[in-house]
């Protein structure tokens, strides 16, 4: 052999140790805290994507304990109840760098981030020489495999050894490792916990329970039985596409014809623009792709992304699929935000699906707001990319200049000069589902500037924007009636009573000066949910504080679209439009109360914190918005609209009465245009 | 107004106060207090008094918020801790009735300053003293050194009789929270003139060089800005003796303000100046000349010192041209100095050549 084949063989030999210990920082192992995260990062990742696939809800468990302080090496141990990894895929899954299909597929997976499982094991036996144990087991097999993998770093290879077959009990399926690194646990915004906080915010299908290496126990409960939906992997769109991978895809295609490889091989392209396609990169139409030049690659490139013109006109493509997105949709942001943080307001936003350069993408928002929350310091970022949470180089991603670019002092939140993070006791998280996620380095925690995306993830924070300052709004003018009524109900009568009580002379009647003071029709309205009977209740007290007798009718918003129905209705009323109850009140005499009470049935607990209380009548009502006559026409016309095709929607509400949590959950999260609708009218915080 | 009030007078003017409340609510309108405007625009100079008080402009505090309405409340309980205090021949300290109002619910106080000044606007409206309340600050009375001889009532009711320099340690004569006549008599004396000191060290300096014997005066400790009973009893001795009252302070723009408190009366008590103040009392220094004249060590005005001094030059109690004279040359110069700062020419240095010079310029 010469020297220089030695060398090379050599390189080859040692490549893939050092090409770890080159890139940890691009790996996500460069310092001690940091690689505990990415080791439990993987497992859950592989975990939460295994139980998707395999449609099963996920309960996993991470436990992290100390095995040698002075030398920071801890142990790790994950455990979830997925499909399990057959015998034989063991070796491959743990023992080689870069396995897996997911490089291939287009479609929105957690996996295309990091190097993978693999990546931990190396880590591991590169620190402590320990080889990782893994225990598996398949639905159909009667025992779990247990084995220790080890790594082969000349050959990349595993190494098995003590391969053997344990009884697992009870338990079905699922996956166990245990691994010891050197590392550190550490709290605070770049943790374990912190990453299983948030994996839990965008999982709220996910059970995880994690015990520090203090043996505190966190248990982040499932809120939701409903799996995320189905994703399909979809072809690649013209304008998605690279030359390197055009080349292959030419190279490697069995097709006979251009037009046929055209149509089959990409998504959005007709038969019509296949052939537009062959005419402006001046090909035949029935040339073998795999015969092209690489000329004639180029110039097919240029054609797909407009550069070559028909007339003028680029070649009309048609957008790619939607379906291969998985977005966790607002009423489930909603509820994986209430049972992290807890807080009073929520609001949501998913916008509908978009394309950028040939990559479909989908920007969801949430914020939570109220106390509970540091009001002094900037809101908490929460960043997400296909439901995978993003902690590091917050400052470098484009979903934080999303948020900075918005003015949010508009909306009710502190920010210096309308620019940057604004301040406030509230929590805003960002989500982008996309088929290709561009970052802005290996280290995969930044997501890097596209026009489309961002304008579309400003899009959602202005509207949610919008949300919250009716929220506050409505809190002050709450605010301003509460204030009222203790002046009413609690001030005045102790005034009076202690002035008499002094002077030694009857107590005087106040209804006058009380009339005096207040000159208004007030109302006040409560929304709790019911522990004992499981329904959300509603007070709406009416106080005629004038010297006149009134007349109106009172209108409240209730989530009849989710499903909920109203019961203990004590004044009956009649219903106005979808989700519009209201309740004629004949006479309100001076000085008299009148108490509009009901429940909502059928809704689970935070589904329904709010209502908004509205009256049509001459004097106004404290505590009441006037009813907007054209938008109620307006939601009306929705229902007739929406009335048509109804009988589907009945239907899956029947099957789904079974499991009681999940017919509320279905149907509350089919978007529907009349939902769309009461967002307007609404303030769109539900 | 400086005459003191009957407990009878007392109880009516509390109940006038409570008859308004009451009365509005008799005739269907909101419960109202009625009080002078307590800021600056409403300060003006009494030239019979010769002292400044409050002027003519009153504000209406009426129930149709719930802010003034909870003063109003509370305003109503402190009323009836007063009766019941003067029924029951107690006292007690605004610290003590600020936690007593725990128990008064609605009424209760949220802070310390807000029972403070429900307290003082009592004292305005009904025109009587908080010790006609049996209320009593927190803060000690000044300490006094001199040949003087007083008798003070003591808890049992007896009479004591004390000479400020002889039956005293050398932290001198405590003076109590209640200076009035029914507590303290003055009796006799052998003093020229009262000299107020601002700081302890240099009253100390003073008492250990004995320097009330060699110059035949009293020495007064004010312990910063003075409370209400040290500057009564200054008012008191220097009416009653007729002795002029010097008054010795640090050469800064706070110092300047604690001599127009004790000359012509403070805004946040303007109501009872012609009963805390003495208009006849004279600035001794550290004057803005002294500085300079004595060369003392100094320390440059901060940001806020200067912005005190221009707000004196507007003040109309610095209105005269001797004082516009001192504050604009302690601008000019830029520099503060403390009273111990003649102590770089030696311990004896105030006692010997300072003050014998200043009080020659004066006449004494």
């Amino acid at each position: 052999m010469s020297i220089a084949e030695k060398m090379a063989a050599n390189q080859k030999q040692v490549a893939i140790s050092e090409f770890f210990e080159k890139n940890k920082h691009f790996l996500g192992f460069d310092t001690l805290n940091r690689a505990l995260i990415t080791a439990v990062k993987e497992a859950v990742d592989n975990a939460l994507d295994a139980c998707e696939e395999a449609r099963i809800l996920p309960d996993i468990i991470v436990k992290i304990s100390k095995i040698d302080n002075k030398k920071d090496i801890l142990q790790v141990e994950i455990e979830d109840n997925g499909p399990g990894i057959p015998r034989a895929s063991i070796a491959k899954v743990f023992g080689q760098l870069l396995f897996g299909s997911r490089f291939h597929a287009i479609r929105q997976s957690r996996g295309q981030q990091g190097i993978g499982i693999t990546g931990v094991v190396m880590y591991s036996q590169l620190t402590t020489g320990d080889p990782t144990h893994v225990e598996s087991k398949i639905a159909k097999e009667a025992t779990a495999v247990s084995v220790d993998i080890g790594l082969d770093t000349r050959k990349n290879k595993a190494i098995k050894s003590n391969q053997d077959r344990i009884d697992w009990g009870e338990k079905v399926h699922g996956l166990r490792i245990r691994t010891t690194m050197k590392a550190k646990y550490q709290r605070g915004r770049q943790s374990v916990w912190q990453y299983l906080r948030m994996t839990s915010i965008v999982n709220p299908h996910a059970d995880i329970m994690f015990i520090d290496p203090d043996g505190e126990k966190h248990h982040w409960q499932r809120v939701t039985e409903r799996l995320p939906g189905r994703v399909e992997a979809i072809k690649p769109h013209p304008k998605g596409i690279e030359l390197g991978q055009l080349q292959r895809l030419c190279s490697e295609s069995t097709e006979s014809r251009m037009t046929t490889f055209l149509r089959r091989t990409f998504s959005g392209v007709s038969q019509r623009a296949a052939k537009e396609l062959c005419e402006v990169s001046e090909l035949e139409e029935k040339l073998k792709p795999k015969s092209l030049s690489a000329q004639q690659v180029r110039a097919l490139l240029e054609a797909f992304q407009g550069e070559r013109q028909l007339k003028g006109k680029s070649v009309k493509l048609l957008n790619p699929p939607t379906s291969c997105l998985s977005p966790i949709e607002e009423l489930l942001i909603k509820k994986g935000l209430s049972k992290t943080i807890d807080s009073k307001f929520v609001t949501t936003m998913t916008r509908a699906p978009s394309v950028a350069q040939g990559n479909p993408f989908q920007v969801e928002v949430g914020l939570i707001f109220g106390e509970g929350m540091t009001a002094d310091k900037p809101v908490e970022i929460l960043r997400f990319a296909n439901r995978v949470p993003l902690m590091y180089q917050q400052g470098g991603c484009l979903l934080t200049k999303a948020i900075e670019s918005v003015d949010w002092r508009q909306y009710g939140l502190d920010q210096a000069g309308g620019r940057g993070v604004p301040k406030g006791p509230a929590a805003i998280l960002v989500h982008l589902a996309s088929t290709n996620v561009q970052f802005t380095s290996e280290a995969k925690e930044a997501l890097s500037d596209n026009e489309t995306v961002m304008e579309e993830a400003r899009k959602a924070m202005l509207e949610m924007g919008r949300g919250l300052r009716k929220h506050l709004e409505k809190q002050k003018k709450m605010g301003k009636t509460k204030e009222k009524f203790e002046l009413i109900n609690d001030i005045i009568p102790a005034i009076a009573e202690k002035s008499a009580s002094l002077l030694e002379l009857p107590v005087p009647d106040l209804a006058a000066s009380i009339t005096k003071i207040m000159s208004a029709v007030i109302a006040e309205t409560t929304t709790t949910w019911n522990k004992a009977t499981k329904q959300t209740d509603v007070h709406i007290t009416l106080y005629n504080y004038t010297s006149r007798a009134r007349s109106y009718t009172m209108l409240v918003n209730w989530p009849e679209r989710q499903g909920a129905s109203m019961v203990n209705n004590n004044l009956g009323g009649r219903k106005e439009a979808m989700g519009v109850w209201a309740w004629k009140l004949e006479t309100l005499q001076p000085g008299v109360q009148t108490v509009i009470s009901y429940s909502l049935a059928n809704l689970e607990k935070g589904d329904w914190n709010e209502t908004d209380v509205f009256y049509r009548g001459s004097q106004e009502v404290i505590g009441a918005t006037k009813m907007d006559e054209k938008l109620l026409e307006e939601i009306r016309r929705q229902e007739e609209a929406l009335n048509a095709p109804l009988p589907e929607d009945d239907n899956q509400l029947d099957e789904d009465e079974s499991s009681d949590d999940d017919g509320v959950d279905e149907s509350e999260t089919s978007a529907s245009p009349g939902e769309t609708m009461q967002t307007t009218l609404f303030g769109g915080d539900y | 107004m400086a005459d003191r009030k009957s407990i009878e007078e007392t109880k009516t003017a509390l109940h006038d106060v409570v008859r308004e409340m009451y009365d509005r609510i008799v005739k269907g309108e909101p419960p109202t207090m009625t009080l002078p405007v307590r800021t600056k625009n409403n300060i003006g100079f009494d030239a019979k008094l010769g002292v400044y008080k409050y002027g003519r402009k009153q504000t209406i505090r009426d129930a149709t918020s719930l802010g003034s309405a909870k003063q109003l409340l509370r305003a109503l309980h402190v009323i009836e801790f007063i009766e019941s205090m003067i029924d029951d021949g107690k006292s007690s300290t605004l610290r003590e009735m600020y936690y007593i109002s725990e128990g008064w619910g609605l009424g209760k106080f949220q802070s310390q300053n807000e029972s403070n000044n429900l307290a003082e606007d009592l004292e305005i409206v009904t025109r009587c003293l908080r010790e006609d309340f049996k209320l009593r600050p927190e803060e000690d009375g000044a300490r006094m050194i001199g040949n003087l001889t007083l008798r003070e009532r003591n808890r049992r009711g007896e009479w004591m009789r004390i000479n400020a320099r002889d039956d005293v340690g050398d932290s001198g004569y405590g003076v109590p929270y209640n200076v009035e006549a029914e507590k303290i008599e003055f009796l006799e004396h052998d003093i020229n003139f009262i000299m107020a000191i601002e700081t302890g060290g240099m009253f100390d300096r003073l008492v250990e060089n004995g320097f009330d014997e060699d110059f035949k005066c009293a020495l007064l400790h004010l312990k910063g800005q003075p409370a209400r009973s040290t500057r009564r009893i200054m008012k008191r001795m220097s009416e009653e003796w007729d002795l002029p009252v010097v008054v010795f302070l640090d050469g800064d723009p706070w110092s300047f303000r604690i001599f127009a408190s004790i000359a012509y009366g403070a805004i946040k008590t303007a109501h009872i100046s012609e009963y805390l103040a003495t208009p006849t009392s004279t600035y001794l220094g550290i004057t803005a000349d002294d500085i300079l004249a004595y060369d003392l060590p100094s320390d440059d005005l901060s940001k806020k010192d200067i912005e005190a001094l221009n707000a004196e030059l507007s003040d109309p109690r610095f209105a005269d041209g001797w004082w516009q004279e001192q504050i604009n040359m302690m601008l000019e110069v830029g520099k503060k100095a403390e009273q111990q700062s003649l102590a770089k020419y030696g311990l004896d240095f105030v006692t010997e050549t300072y003050l014998p010079e200043k009080l020659q310029a004066l006449g004494l």
